[in-house]
């Protein structure tokens, strides 16, 4: 049995930022996730990095957060942040006080918002619906939530920190009114183990709620179900708000090279069905194509759903997008706090608070440091220019940003072995590098781990040519466990099919033909063998 | 443009085929094609029929045929047309100097990229994996920096077939290939050259010995013949079996090389970049189609049709949120009514996925017909996968399919 | 234009664009057309600095014949080229190959003197520094234009009129074939009009990456030919990629007001020549002709979705015995094989064409495309001819 001092269950954004703040502040800190990284609510998001401008009317007090920490990610966060700006946008027919109230609550909330002349909004955003009457410029940035959770994890690890996916939790040990540990299981081989500790910290999204109960609290998340679409296109350069109260399929965000639209909000009893429905998807179009007129032609790549963690007494919408840290010493234990609620562009504060409470019980003085230190260094220039020619266009900035510090050796691999550079996937520009070295992370064990970290697989053939590839090659040189690999690619492939089938028309309908000529037709993944 | 007999529409397998037999009856031919078919980047085996549907491997296709319901292409097309089908194929390729080899009495299974089998029946020789089966130990040739071919993958599946060789080894060849990524196709220009082929019989020669069974991709030359393929056993003698892979699969693409040199041969005119967007229609009779090239329209008339626009892949199929459609003619393509049910919870499922049977019906004249049955024109026929009725990756027949459709069409029309 | 967002949104990365084209065939350093078109669009809109990927692509447009997708490939190409040059700065050598018309202008009233100088070992020398393939001559200006002839010509007078536009490379280098045309016509019962103020059809600038430049040659000859579109006489050139421009690449890259109307009547000569055959417009008393030709089909022929016209044609003249090459692409491809670091792609490309060419034994190759034939004669020796010089032959 290992022991630390300090046990997170729940690899979000939540957890990853309690545990990168722990362990700054010298706490020796292990994270457990029952999944990935990132593999629940903060990987199944809309990625926006509020600016606090979509709460300045319903709830200000969220949107003078927002702001804050949008001002404070930005800065240390550069690397899953791409600084985009945002417009809100409204339409012929959309009501004119709510921009009034907007404008106010914005300023309230010190929110920059400046009148965009309408000749410019469109020079700047041609697919932009010609029905647009006024539009604002906000600081609204898009984040990648999977990006966010590493690098979290890589700037606690530099001070102790420690991780373990594939690692779910299942108790909560006790001695009187004291916690003092975990009963674990190993998700992949379903080994059960304990982790002593003095506190836990319940960082568990949408399952907090679950997590409290076996210490016999009841804490009242209600999760609320959320669809958002991919297009295989980037065709707005910043998130596109649509200026009127809040409501379902009105925010499109820019990342890399693809947009995404939402979202749709509904109180689910469980947060653990993430399968969008053809429904969902057709109201989400339905009005997006109010803000972009061509959005029917526009290819889908998939659709995805996630479950927000709302705590609160309200349902849905009203309910608050704000967080609260419950110190479960007041209902009798010792060695447990439950971060409840919450959004992710707030996650940084949220761990500041919890773990605020944490070092108070723990006794520990040292103050929260996660605002000024970025989370990952700048690749030295240097290394970046001589890294230039081993990479496709475009493919050397999107590696330098998302590998972090494993960029360096990256290069170091291009450059030494030129076959390292082939693309794995060609429609996300990864190379073999890349993937080799996400997957000798100890924390991967499968090509949806190394999906999250390199985004391979997740452009428009969704994986119909980078899954044989990877598993190709990580087999050759011995980097999975899988004995022949192809289990490795069917799961790939059926974990991107559960994204397409929703939106199965059009060009997806084609491409997934094409994928069963490949996988079925060409290499009988599906069929049974002979004799 | 000039009246002919017959217009194909679609350049895939089953138009091709298509316009060879037809071709063949001494029909003036002109084929339209938007694009390149399947085949082209395809592996090129022509897969008959691999698994009954209840997912049981099929031993004997053209036997087992008897079972298909008769909405099947193949039962459409019958057992006497599909059996001379597959002659008036082996003789195409026998005279475009190519010849295939196999039958369709009996499945064979042929090693894929990924280590598996996958049951076929017509394969150049290139592919024929007999020599396999008989041996003891085998050699799986790798090509520095391929990116689409693994010989640890390929070895690590092959070693759980009962019938096979458990012993494996790899030689890798360095093609010394700079700048961009290296695909199939790159090695089997290599070997077309004559540098290359000796730079790669030179370097297979330190890993392989006189008489083994060697795997190799498909890299053996671009060129419909066995050229490289004879050179190679020459010089090692050892035997050779191309493995079939991922797009660019050359060897598909040398099928496609090759029957499109044989039907101009047979005086086929082809209209390469046109799509046809509409018909001309006459008193249950189409009487012209129209394309749409870069420009305008232009009106294609003849006295028949045969429409070989391929599935959702190749546009022959469209399909839009519940509900899909055949977009030269407008004929109807039946689909569930909630989306939901287009498709299985799982892609590989091993099951028919709902929405690769979606196609047009079609009589025993292969013309597509509307909800009661009857033939919408009486002179236009579909063929290959823009037929209903099958989940060609599912059972392994697309190519069958196309083969034995479009002969049939050939052989009908007037 | 305006559909390329999602036009580049139809593709399924199947390969096909890849296996056909002739430049990725010939060098590695050519990423191919799925990459370079609709893979790396994607990234084109979040990056600040374009990229210069289609720098190799000769806009052959081959992958555009091949894709199932109708991805416009080439012109994702040529857009990207042109974002590039927009923020950098031009060789000279490839503003001199696309500014033909302004150069041939130049040119014409100095030769021979102007021709010595592309000609001689030391200007020759001196023109490989600016780039330009030392061993690939430049076609000849000729003394005469063909405008200047055409205009010093005298046609017999006909109701029916066509339009004939020359192009540079007629005008300048081979005005032969539009005087062949002109007789063709006249045999016909035509009567060809040359209007004032047409000129290059823009495609060398496409090319090489001078978007403005090409826009404003579109404007002109658009202005230039809408009395006839409007009033419904056809448009035809004897050059595939003048048509070819006519009829697609100046639609899809610029908004030019009548660029749609004009499409609708641009005719390839021979397939204005096989629908008037068709029609049962064309004289059907031809002279017995003799001879063994090999015949090339251009790139920018086949991109028209058209078929081969001009083989057709050919292949019913009495006498005549014609075969297809059926080899791929000359490698030539407008300007894109005189450029010195193009060269070696440009000849690997047209290898096995030329191999063809020197193991039939033709009396020539005939093809539709100028620098196709400048290419196949260079590297083979082998006479070479337009379609409608053979067909002046019969119809005469
Ligand atoms: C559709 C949608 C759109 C959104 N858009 C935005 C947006 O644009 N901007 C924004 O700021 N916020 C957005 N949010 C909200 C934001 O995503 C979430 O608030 C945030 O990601 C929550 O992070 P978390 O770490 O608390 O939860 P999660 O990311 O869900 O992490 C909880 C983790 O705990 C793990 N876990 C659960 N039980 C156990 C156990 N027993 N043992 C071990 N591990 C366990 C889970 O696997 C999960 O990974 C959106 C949410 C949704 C659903
Ligand atoms: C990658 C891949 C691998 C495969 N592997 C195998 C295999 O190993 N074995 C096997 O047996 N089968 C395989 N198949 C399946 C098999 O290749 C196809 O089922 C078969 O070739 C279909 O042929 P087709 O002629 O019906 O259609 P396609 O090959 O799809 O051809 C359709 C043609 O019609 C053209 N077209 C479409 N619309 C229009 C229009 N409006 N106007 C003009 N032209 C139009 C297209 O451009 C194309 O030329 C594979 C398929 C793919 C895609
Ligand atoms: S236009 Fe020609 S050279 Fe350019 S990508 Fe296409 S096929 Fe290749
Ligand atoms: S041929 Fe068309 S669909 Fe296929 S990869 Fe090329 S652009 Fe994409």
């Amino acid at each position: 049995m290992d022991s630390v001092t300090v046990v997170v269950i729940g690899g979000g954004a939540t957890g990853t930022g309690i545990l990168r703040d722990l362990s700054m502040r010298g706490v020796k800190t292990l994270l457990i996730e029952r999944g990935d990284l990132a593999s629940d609510a903060s990987g199944r998001f809309h990625g926006l990095l509020h600016s606090g401008a979509r709460y300045a009317v319903t709830d200000p007090r969220s949107a003078k957060e927002c702001i804050e920490e949008n001002a404070i990610l930005r800065r240390i966060g550069k690397h899953c942040v791409e600084k985009t700006e945002g417009f809100f946008v409204r339409l012929e027919g959309d009501g004119e006080d709510y921009e009034g109230q907007w404008v106010a609550g914005c300023a309230a909330a010190r929110i920059h918002a400046k009148r965009v002349d309408l000749k410019e909004a469109r020079r700047l955003e041609p697919h932009l619906s010609r029905r647009a009457v006024s539009v604002f410029r906000v600081p609204d940035s898009a984040i990648d939530g999977f990006r966010l959770c590493w690098q979290n994890v890589a700037s606690a690890r530099r001070y102790g920190g420690e991780v373990r996916t594939y690692t779910e939790a299942t108790g909560i040990e006790r001695a009187g009114d004291r916690v003092v540990g975990v009963t674990v299981c190993d998700t992949l081989t379903g080994a059960v183990d304990s982790i002593g500790c003095d506190h836990v910290v319940n960082a568990a999204g949408s399952w907090v709620g679950r997590v409290a109960s076996w210490a016999g609290i009841e804490v009242d998340v209600k999760p609320d179900r959320g669809v958002l679409i991919a297009f295989n296109h980037r065709f707005t350069n910043r998130v596109i708000n649509r200026l009127r109260p809040p409501a379902n399929g009105d925010i499109f965000v820019p990342h890399g090279p693809i947009t995404v639209l939402g979202t749709t909000s509904s109180p689910v009893a469980s947060a653990d069905d993430n399968v969008p429905h053809v429904e969902e998807v057709l109201e989400l179009l339905h009005n997006g194509t109010e803000l972009f007129e061509d959005l029917p032609k526009y290819r889908i790549l998939r659709a995805y759903a996630g479950a927000r963690p709302l705590y609160s007494p309200g349902e849905g919408r009203a309910a608050s997008r704000d967080f609260t840290i419950l110190d479960h010493s007041t209902d009798g234990l010792r060695g447990l706090t439950s971060a409840a609620g919450g959004k992710l562009t707030s996650y940084r504060l949220m761990a500041e608070k919890t773990a605020d409470v944490v070092c108070r019980e723990l006794g520990v003085k040292a103050a929260c440091r996660t605002a000024a230190e970025p989370m990952v260094e700048d690749p030295p220039r240097r290394l970046v220019t001589r890294a230039r020619p081993f990479f496709p266009p475009y493919g050397l900035d999107l590696a330098a940003s998302r590998l972090g510090a494993a960029f360096g050796p990256v290069v170091q691999g291009l450059q030494m072995h030129p076959e390292e550079r082939r693309l794995i996937c060609e429609c996300e520009m990864v190379t073999l590098a890349e993937v080799e070295s996400a997957a000798r992370e100890p924390t991967t064990f499968n090509l949806g781990d190394i999906r999250r970290r390199t985004r391979m697989g997740m452009g428009t053939c969704q994986g119909a040519f980078c899954s044989l590839r990877a598993v190709g090659a990580l087999v050759s040189h011995d980097l999975v466990a899988d004995k022949d690999g192809k289990a490795l690619i069917r799961d790939f492939l059926e974990t991107r099919w559960k994204g397409i089938r929703p939106v199965l028309w059009g060009d997806q309908i084609r491409e997934a033909e094409f994928q069963r000529e490949v996988y079925a037709a060409t290499l009988n993944l599906d069929g049974t063998a002979q004799r | 443009m000039s009246a002919c007999d017959v217009v194909v529409i679609g350049g895939g397998l089953s138009g091709l085929v298509a316009a060879a037999a037809a071709a063949e009856r001494d029909k003036k031919v002109v084929l339209i094609a938007k694009g390149v078919g399947a085949i082209a980047v395809g592996s090129g085996s022509i897969d008959v029929l691999g698994y009954e549907a209840g997912g049981k491997p099929v031993a004997r296709p053209l036997a087992e045929m008897g079972k298909l319901p008769s909405n099947h292409p193949y039962a459409r097309a019958g057992k006497q047309a599909t059996a001379k089908a597959f002659e008036f194929f082996l003789d195409l390729c026998e005279k475009g100097g190519f010849p295939y080899s196999g039958s369709a009495d009996v499945a064979r299974w042929v090693p894929t990229a990924i280590g598996t089998l996958k049951p076929t029946c017509f394969l150049p020789r290139s592919m024929d994996p007999a020599p396999l089966e008989a041996a003891k130990a085998a050699v799986v040739v790798g090509f520095r920096g391929l990116k689409d071919y693994y010989p640890e993958l390929i070895i690590r599946g092959l070693m759980q077939v009962p019938a096979y060789p458990k012993r494996f080894r790899t030689v890798i060849v360095d093609p010394e290939m700079a700048g961009r990524d290296v695909n199939a196709l790159d090695i089997a220009r290599w070997l077309d050259t004559e540098s290359g082929r000796h730079a790669c019989i030179e370097q297979m020669l330190t890993g392989i010995a006189p008489g083994n069974v060697v795997l190799v991709p498909p890299v053996l030359g671009t060129v419909p013949n066995y050229g490289v393929l004879e050179e190679f056993e020459k010089a090692t003698t050892c035997k050779f079996i191309e493995i079939t892979g991922m797009p660019p699969a050359i060897t598909g693409l040398r099928l496609y090389d090759l029957l499109v040199s044989e039907i101009k041969k047979r005086g086929v005119r082809i209209v390469e970049h046109a799509t046809v967007t509409r018909a001309v229609v006459d008193n249950g009779r189409c009487t012209a189609v129209v394309t749409h090239g870069v420009d305008r329209e232009r009106t294609h008339p003849a006295r028949s049709f045969i429409l070989a626009t391929g599935g959702f892949y190749s546009g022959g199929l469209e399909a839009g949120v519940g509900s899909a459609r055949e977009p030269v003619f407008g004929l109807p393509v039946k689909v569930p009514e909630s989306q939901s049910d287009w498709s299985n919870a799982f892609l590989l499922s091993g099951g028919a996925q709902p929405f690769a049977r979606f196609g047009l019906d079609v009589d025993a004249r292969l013309r597509p017909t509307d909800g009661s049955g009857k033939a919408v024109f009486e002179n236009v026929y579909a063929v290959g996968r823009t037929l209903s009725g099958f989940d060609d990756a599912f059972e392994k027949s697309g190519n069958g399919v196309a083969v034995v459709t479009g002969y049939r069409a050939g052989t009908l029309v007037a | 234009m305006k559909g390329y967002l999602y036009d580049s949104d139809r593709c399924m990365a199947c390969t096909s664009c890849t296996v056909v084209c002739p430049v990725a065939a010939a060098t590695r350093e050519f990423l191919g057309p799925k990459m370079v078109g609709p893979a790396l669009s994607r990234f084109r809109r979040p990056a600040l600095a374009p990229d210069l990927a289609a720098d190799l692509c000769s806009n052959c447009k081959n992958c555009d014949i091949s894709c199932p997708s109708g991805v416009p490939i080439s012109t994702l190409n040529m857009l990207s080229k042109a974002e590039y040059y927009r923020h950098h700065r031009h060789r000279l050598r490839d503003w001199v190959l696309s500014h033909g018309q302004l150069m041939g202008n130049l040119a014409t009233p100095f030769v021979p003197l102007s021709n010595l100088a592309i000609a001689n070992p030391i200007s020759r020398t001196m023109l490989g520094a600016f780039g330009f393939a030392g061993r690939m001559p430049l076609p000849a200006y000729v003394r005469k234009t063909f405008r200047k002839q055409f205009r010093a010509l005298r046609q017999q007078s006909f109701p029916q009129k066509v339009v004939f536009f020359p192009g540079c490379y007629i005008d300048f280098y081979d005005p032969g074939v539009g005087l062949d045309f002109v007789a063709v016509m006249q045999a016909n019962e035509y009567e060809v009009v040359v209007p004032r103020g047409l000129g290059c059809c823009g495609t060398p600038m496409v090319a090489n990456g001078f978007p403005g430049a090409a826009e404003r040659a579109v404007r002109r000859n658009v202005r230039a030919l809408q009395e006839w579109t409007d009033a419904g006489v056809p448009v035809v050139a004897c050059c595939t990629s003048c048509s070819l421009t006519l009829k697609q690449e100046q639609q899809e890259l610029f908004d030019v007001p009548g660029a749609a109307e004009l499409a609708a009547r641009v005719y390839d000569a021979t397939e204005f020549l096989l629908e008037l055959r068709d029609r049962g417009k064309l004289k059907t008393d031809l002279k017995q002709l003799s001879g063994r030709y090999l015949y090339h089909a251009p790139c920018h022929l086949r991109d028209q979705g058209i078929g081969r016209p001009g083989f057709e044609m050919l292949g019913s003249l009495p006498g005549l015995e014609i075969s297809d090459a059926d080899a791929g692409c000359c490698g030539l491809s407008g300007s894109y094989g005189f450029k010195g670091d193009r060269y070696e792609v440009a000849q690997a490309v047209g290898d096995a064409l030329f191999k063809k060419v020197r193991a039939s034994g033709a009396d020539a190759v005939i093809s539709e495309c100028g620098t196709c034939r400048h290419q196949i004669t260079v590297a083979t020796g082998a006479k070479t001819l337009h379609p409608i010089s053979v067909m002046r032959r019969a119809f005469e």
